[in-house]
């Protein structure tokens, strides 16, 4: 199936068409220049191109397009109320609902904070409940800030979501955003010496609900590769089964297979480059029991960054941009393909075939 | 009416590097223009990046009075990278 690759850099938006067998691609010309793109997706109900922009001027934003990027909507409403002593930093990560949810998009920011739009994205409320979560005062901000930088849901039922927060670990709602459960039991704060398992504080870097399988997430955290099969009520750790290092920030799916998952090593926490000198994709066939070094086709040596949101899938494949400007692709069978070079150092990148 | 003169990121979300707005001060002028989001943080305060003149002097007072041949000029603090 074709695809329409979406990567959001430092300098614009950049769409690259891939063809059915993920062999040939045709980049765009940069759309929304001069903003800093965090994450941008294809609405697959309706065609509605997001993208979360940022501007150290201007501030974050959440921008929409209903023709494929030629014209531009800005969303009216981001912000948080003045009595929470907070001002909306950074956007992160934009999901739109589910296919049932008409209108329904959901925003990821800084600090640490959601939004939930009903009129798809052109405004948006702030989701007090998390704001005022209880545990809030133990949440302590990572490298990118207090970011909320993952928005997951359950495909079999609309009132449970899930969120990542750095460095807050993963939280889920089961009332459609009402209120939140820190959802952490069994991952890894190493940073913290003094209690290395808090039931809050983790520093996850993407969680991801299967699509097929809404029970069974999985994890990248600052420490370690986790997989749950109970909707996060506990997760197991799965980076001593043969990946190179516990850190990294990219995660992908097979929509098609709760089985597989795709990570990107890194050196660590100490220095964020791929690790082994390689650019080197994992992939686990059998649930993280053990992971295959996918890097057919990519570059060798090679010390490449690859941010948390730069790492996308579909049913058909996955796709990785890396901060040097780099964008490969591969089916989830084949050897990878470069698919662009010398772009602005990419941010973020998702698959998604236009409705 | 006073004229708002935009540039750079301004100019390109507003469609046009100059507007004319009916306001008697200069918040009731920003808060009026369609990228005043861009302009005015959610509390209503000027980004702190935006430098905001008026009729060629730096204005930090939203209640700073306008006059109908005022010329509000919005310019973006500016760095490498």
């Amino acid at each position: 199936m074709s695809a329409t690759i979406v990567v959001g850099t430092r300098k614009g938006l950049f769409l690259i068409e891939a063809d059915h067998a993920r062999e040939a691609f045709r980049l765009g010309e940069p759309l929304l220049p001069g903003w800093e793109i965090h994450h941008a997706c294809i609405d697959p109900r309706d065609g509605t191109l997001f993208a979360a922009t940022n501007s150290w001027v201007h501030g974050g934003q959440l921008h929409r397009s209903s023709d494929r990027g030629a014209t531009w909507e800005r969303a009216e409403g981001l912000g948080l109320p003045e009595e929470s002593g907070l001002k909306l930093g950074a956007t992160w990560h934009v999901k739109p609902g589910l296919a049932d949810e008409p209108g329904v998009v959901w925003l990821g920011a800084e600090p640490a904070c959601l939004f939930r739009s009903d009129d798809g994205g052109a405004t948006f409320a702030p989701v007090l409940s998390l704001l005022d979560h209880p545990t809030r005062e133990r949440w302590h901000p990572g490298a990118g800030g207090l970011i909320c930088h993952s928005v997951t849901l359950d495909p079999d039922d609309p009132a449970r979501l899930y969120v990542g927060i750095s460095a807050a670990g993963v939280f889920r709602s089961d009332d459609g955003g009402g209120s939140w459960e820190p959802a952490n039991a069994g991952t890894a704060a190493d940073f913290l010496p003094d209690d290395p398992y808090p039931v809050v504080g983790q520093c996850v870097h993407k969680v991801r609900v299967h699509p097929a399988r809404p029970e069974r997430l999985w994890q990248q955290n600052h420490c370690g590769v986790y997989r749950s099969d109970d909707r996060a009520a506990s997760w197991e750790r799965l980076d001593g089964n043969g990946l190179p290092s516990d850190f990294g920030f990219g995660l992908a799916l097979d929509p098609g297979d709760p089985d597989v998952a795709y990570v990107i090593p890194e050196e660590g926490a100490g220095n964020r480059v791929t690790s082994g000198g390689r650019l080197g994709v994992y992939k686990t066939a059998d649930a993280g029991a053990t992971w295959e070094l996918s890097a057919n086709g990519l570059p060798e040596p090679a010390w490449s960054v690859v941010l948390r949101e730069a790492m996308g899938f579909d049913a058909h494949g996955v796709a990785f941009g890396t901060q040097s400007g780099f964008v490969y692709a591969r089916t989830h069978d084949g050897p990878w393909r470069e698919t662009a070079r010398h772009l602005p150092p990419v941010l973020s990148v998702s698959l998604s075939t236009w409705p | 009416m006073a004229v708002v003169r935009l540039q750079s990121l301004l100019a390109q979300e507003a469609g046009t590097r100059r507007i004319e707005v009916d306001a008697a001060t200069l918040g009731e002028a920003l808060r009026r223009l369609p990228v005043a989001g861009l302009v005015l943080d959610e509390h209503g305060a000027v980004r702190p990046l935006v430098n905001v003149f008026v009729d060629g002097e730096r204005e930090h007072d939203l209640a700073a009075p306008l006059a109908q041949s005022s010329v509000v000029l919005l310019v973006a603090a500016v760095a490498g990278g």
